[in-house]
């Protein structure tokens, strides 16, 4: 079942601040732990910015400062329930969520289950809209990169990263996969952003503008009712 | 009598090895059976880590440790 978190007779692709967007991410994550559906999926756009990150960032020692640095430049840091590293949030971006609950009775369905039965759908969607060249797989010089990012020509168009948790009472598990994919502009105004993150925490490693990709440059007639159809394509 | 909090064996698959982000409850504090005590994250999946078992947790592995399955990062002591 997608569940879209809205009146049946709205389109699917909602917007919304971007702390409203995490915080329906893990409702959706407590509605499958709470027998809500096996499988429920989200896709929110910001109507604010934000630069996201998981909460253990604010252990660096100069966290205050960039933190206030970057609220004066109008991207305020907050935090998410998934790992991995900031990632800037704006209305160029298009979130999509997905929770599911599965038996980890062996290792098939883990990290790497999770991450294929979200990622393998998103690129045979935008297969089917006529993008070639999509795959799954790292990006070195992207933002937040991993082993699991949606690719167009090596090109990262999609940040993936999850939450597991496991459910009360029974041996069932349940995770959060989440994407964030940026649909307009350029990449280089959002990769600015994390960069002058990195800067200010004394970080050396830079990111590079080229190793992103927004999906208006090969797809210039998206829509986001298309995101209907990528929705869909998730496993109910 | 004590018992431990490992990072469960079924995860993740293969031998990755993960990293604590965060303890969620402080060291020495009364924690309940289930209660969600810490963060491991492993390629940019965060699991959630619950106590096994009532007890006053004494923690063993720090925040920004790297920790592999089986490893015991912390123990509760039954009062």
């Amino acid at each position: 079942m997608n569940m879209p978190l809205a009146e049946p007779s709205t389109p699917l692709l909602r917007r919304m601040s971007v702390e409203d967007g995490l915080t329906s991410e893990q409702v959706l994550l407590e509605m499958v732990c709470e027998g809500g559906g096996d499988a429920l999926a989200l896709a929110w756009q910001p109507n604010d910015r934000a630069l996201v990150m998981p909460r253990r960032h604010e252990r660096i020692a100069a966290f205050p400062w960039v933190r206030q640095a970057l609220q004066q430049q109008g991207w305020p840091i907050l935090f998410r329930p998934t790992g991995g590293e900031p990632v800037p949030q704006s209305p160029q971006v298009i979130n999509v969520a997905v929770a599911l609950r599965c038996r980890v009775s062996s290792a098939a369905r883990h990290l790497e289950w999770g991450y294929r039965r979200f990622g393998d759908p998103w690129c045979t969607w935008l297969q089917s809209l006529g993008v070639a060249g999509a795959d799954l797989g790292p990006v070195s010089g992207a933002y937040c990169d991993g082993r699991f990012n949606v690719r167009i020509a090596g090109r990262k168009l999609v940040g993936t990263a999850q939450r597991w948790r496991r459910v009360r009472g029974c041996r069932d598990m349940a995770v959060l996969v989440h994407g964030a994919m940026q649909v307009e502009g350029s990449p280089a105004e959002l990769v600015t952003v994390v960069n002058d993150f990195q800067a200010g925490i004394g970080e050396p490693l830079r990111f590079q503008a080229e190793r992103h990709i927004a999906l208006r440059e090969v797809l210039p007639d998206f829509r986001g009712e298309m995101i209907d159809r990528l929705l869909a394509r998730f496993p109910a | 009598m004590s018992t431990a909090i490992t990072v469960p064996d079924d995860l993740w698959e293969g031998d990755n090895e993960g990293v604590i982000t965060a303890w969620l409850v402080d060291d020495g504090s009364q924690v309940n059976q289930g209660d969600l005590v810490a963060e491991v994250m492993v390629e940019k999946a965060q699991y959630e880590i619950e106590a096994p078992a009532t007890g006053v947790l004494t923690i063993v592995k720090q925040e920004d440790e790297v920790v592999a399955k089986g490893t015991t990062i912390a123990s509760l002591e039954e009062k």
